[in-house]
């Protein structure tokens, strides 16, 4: 049977589904869906009983002639068992349809009630005991599936309605073959620690947790998102091949995976996350990553009932800042308008809103508003490493305009008494046409800059990726826009300025060796690809990576591009072997 | 069914070590056996239920019980009681 889910970290693995419950952690009430499942419930809570009941003889023993303690551990037994309490509890998970937790702890708060409203004080003080009775049981149930899976004989798929991203971490790749889950998506925290510990994964499977039974035996393929429970042994022996080809490769990039991004031939590049709200910068840094290449700040927009608030700027550049520290954050400033939070600034409908009135065109136009932004990071960048970046520049005297505006936000602190880092670097967004042709003309102003190649190409080829009819002609490894990324470093470097990219074609395994051959200095991707971009970084040199990358100038179409790069880390690079018929059949 | 009527003996009546041996001795047997007061009719094998009846000193309380050696299991539970559980008497 194939259920087919989002691939979310990359590999293959083949073994017996566990099913995890650890949703019942939580002692919230889950609803049930099968009479299969309440039946599975109902055994827990057995199995649960007969433990708890275990661990209390086993106490009672303990106590020898203690003759007070084990009257206790009796009682405490009887409650253990109680036929009407049983009966109560299973007849909750059955009607009710709800997990094992639940029933107990509703059940038993019935029971302390009752005891709480009798007249006799001998039995009101029984509630302790209802109560301790109660909570062995409810750690009984949730433990016994952590134990359990302490305790594995054998490494196992981990089965899941969902998982925390905490429980995730506590994994270990030895145990864990694999994770399915039905929740999640490919940027959930559980798919990025997933990713992290190099552990298979599919997730969003939406309905496979309750079709699969305890030692079912899974073949989970990461790569593809198919989930195959009890395959054929045909299909078996195709994944058994499939597994340890990518095994070899990836015992080869495992070498090199902690640390910086290093081509084969040991030359580092700058591996830095995008980032949207200021809690991903945990898991950036888990990541090891270099920095934040490009911090979104448009979500300040929405958590500002009240219009702009510099204090609220502040806050929220000097903790990502701050935690960050040494390595560099890039701030962008609002990116507003185009497709992104139309919000309250644009009153008139616009006929073309990408060509239209957004970004710095509108941080221009009430430069007042503008500079509390300015001033926030300007008030931030003493507490890290902080860099300013402009998005949309298409004018020089848009780039004039900004610098005195900043000019004047600086002299504002400086009178203030306030510090600021007056050597803070400065840079742009290149992503039209009109900043890679007139760049050499830009660059004076700014100490780098980062092409955002999702807008580059969508200008450059005057195709809106949005429109389902003309998404096909959308393509970063179009000559046009490879032709301008080169153009772009070469001007960049003449000037001594670095250049980074942090539109999507970054975090294209495809694209990375080209981007190195071009000599892009940082690459700034969202945190889930970081570990496939540094593998894929590791797979290259940079000689191999230089020749490709001039001989694509000269290529056609974008699709023979991909041909070229495919055709170099076939073999070296397991997701890509797995990938071909993929592109190519979709290309 | 078989079936006896009892007087609690004791002075603190039917609390939680009174109704822990009444059970005790309840899961023993086989059969169905319950324990009724005029408040409520309950389980006897079931602590929650002897418990919650809250028999006190002096209360009749009715014996019954159903099936497999009931008669001997009734005896047995009306013993206990009949003994006051080893406590002062009324």
């Amino acid at each position: 049977m194939l259920f087919k889910g989002i691939p979310a970290s990359h590999g293959i693995a083949i073994g017996p589904a566990f099913l995890l419950k650890v949703e019942q952690l939580r002692h919230a009430r889950i609803s049930l869906e099968s009479s299969a499942e309440t039946e599975q419930e109902i055994v827990r809570y057995r199995n649960a009983i007969s433990g708890v009941r275990h661990d209390l003889e086993n106490i009672a023993d303990s106590m020898g002639d203690v003759v007070e303690g084990r009257q206790i551990l009796e009682f405490l037994l009887l409650l253990l068992q109680d036929p009407t309490i049983k009966k109560e509890v299973e007849s909750r998970i059955l009607s009710e349809m709800v997990n094992a937790e639940y029933a107990v702890s509703a059940t038993l708060r019935g029971v302390m009630e009752k005891f709480n409203v009798m007249a006799d004080p001998y039995i009101r003080e029984r509630v302790a005991d209802v109560r301790d009775v109660g909570r062995r049981v409810i750690e009984k149930l949730t433990g016994t599936e952590k134990e359990a899976l302490k305790n594995l004989d054998q490494p196992v798929i981990l089965v899941a309605k969902d998982l925390d991203p905490s429980e995730t971490a506590g994994l270990k790749p030895g145990q864990v073959l694999a994770i399915v889950t039905d929740m999640g998506g490919r940027t959930s925290h559980t798919t990025i620690l997933a990713r992290g510990l190099g552990i298979p994964a599919v997730v969003g499977l939406q309905r496979i947790a309750p079709e699969i039974n305890p030692r079912d035996i899974l073949i989970v393929d990461g790569i593809h998102g198919h989930v195959i429970v009890n395959p054929t042994s045909e299909e078996l022996r195709y994944y058994r091949d499939i597994r340890e080809k990518f095994q070899e490769a990836e015992n080869l990039l495992q070498q090199m995976n902690p640390g910086p991004a290093l081509t084969e031939d040991g030359v580092r590049f700058e591996l830095a996350a995008n980032i949207e709200l200021p809690h991903e910068v945990e898991l950036v840094r888990k990541l090891g990553a270099d920095g934040v290449g490009l911090f979104r700040t448009e979500f300040l927009r929405l958590i500002q009932e009240n219009g702009e608030n510099e204090e609220d700027h502040f806050q929220i550049y000097n903790r990502v800042a701050s935690e960050m520290m040494p390595k560099p954050v890039i701030i962008r400033t609002y990116d507003m308008g185009g497709d992104k939070f139309r919000t309250g600034l644009d009153s008139v409908r616009e006929a073309n809103p990408f060509l239209g009135y957004r970004a710095i065109r509108i941080g221009l136009d009430r430069p007042v508003e503008f500079s509390i932004q300015l001033r926030a990071i300007l008030r931030a960048s003493v507490h890290g490493n902080i860099r300013l970046m402009f998005p949309m520049v298409t004018h020089v005297e848009q780039l004039r305009r900004l610098r005195d505006l900043l000019g004047m936000v600086r002299n504002d602190l400086t009178a203030g008494g306030i510090q600021f880092d007056d050597k803070m670097q400065v840079g742009i967004m290149v992503e039209t046409p009109a900043a890679v042709i007139a760049l050499d003309l830009m660059l004076p102003y700014v100490d780098f800059v980062s092409i955002g190649t999702n807008d580059l190409t969508q200008y450059t080829l005057a195709v809106d990726r949005g429109n389902p009819q003309v998404a096909d002609l959308y393509d970063p490894f179009h000559p046009a826009v490879l032709r301008q990324i080169d153009t772009v470093v070469r001007l960049c470097h003449s000037q001594r300025k670095w250049v980074g990219i942090c539109g999507s074609m970054a975090g294209d395994p495809l694209a990375v060796p080209l981007l190195i051959g071009f000599g892009v200095d940082e690459f700034s991707v969202a945190p889930s690809l970081i570990p496939d971009v540094k593998k894929m970084i590791a797979v290259v040199t940079t000689h191999a990576a230089r020749e490709m990358a001039e001989k694509s100038l000269s290529i056609e179409t974008g699709l023979r591009v991909r041909a070229l790069v495919h055709s170099y880390v076939v073999g070296k690079y397991p997701e890509i072997l797995l990938d071909e018929n993929d592109w190519k059949t979709g290309g | 069914m078989t079936e006896k009527v009892i007087t609690v003996p004791n002075k603190l009546g039917i609390h939680a070590r009174p109704a822990a041996m009444i059970v005790r001795v309840a899961v023993e047997f086989d059969c169905e056996i319950w324990v009724e007061s005029p408040a409520d009719r309950v389980n006897a094998k079931s602590i929650m239920g002897v418990m919650t009846l809250a028999a006190s000193g002096g209360t009749s309380i009715t014996v019954s019980a159903e099936g497999r050696e009931e008669t001997e299991a009734v005896e047995a539970i009306a013993d206990v009681i009949r003994s006051g559980f080893g406590e002062e008497m009324i």
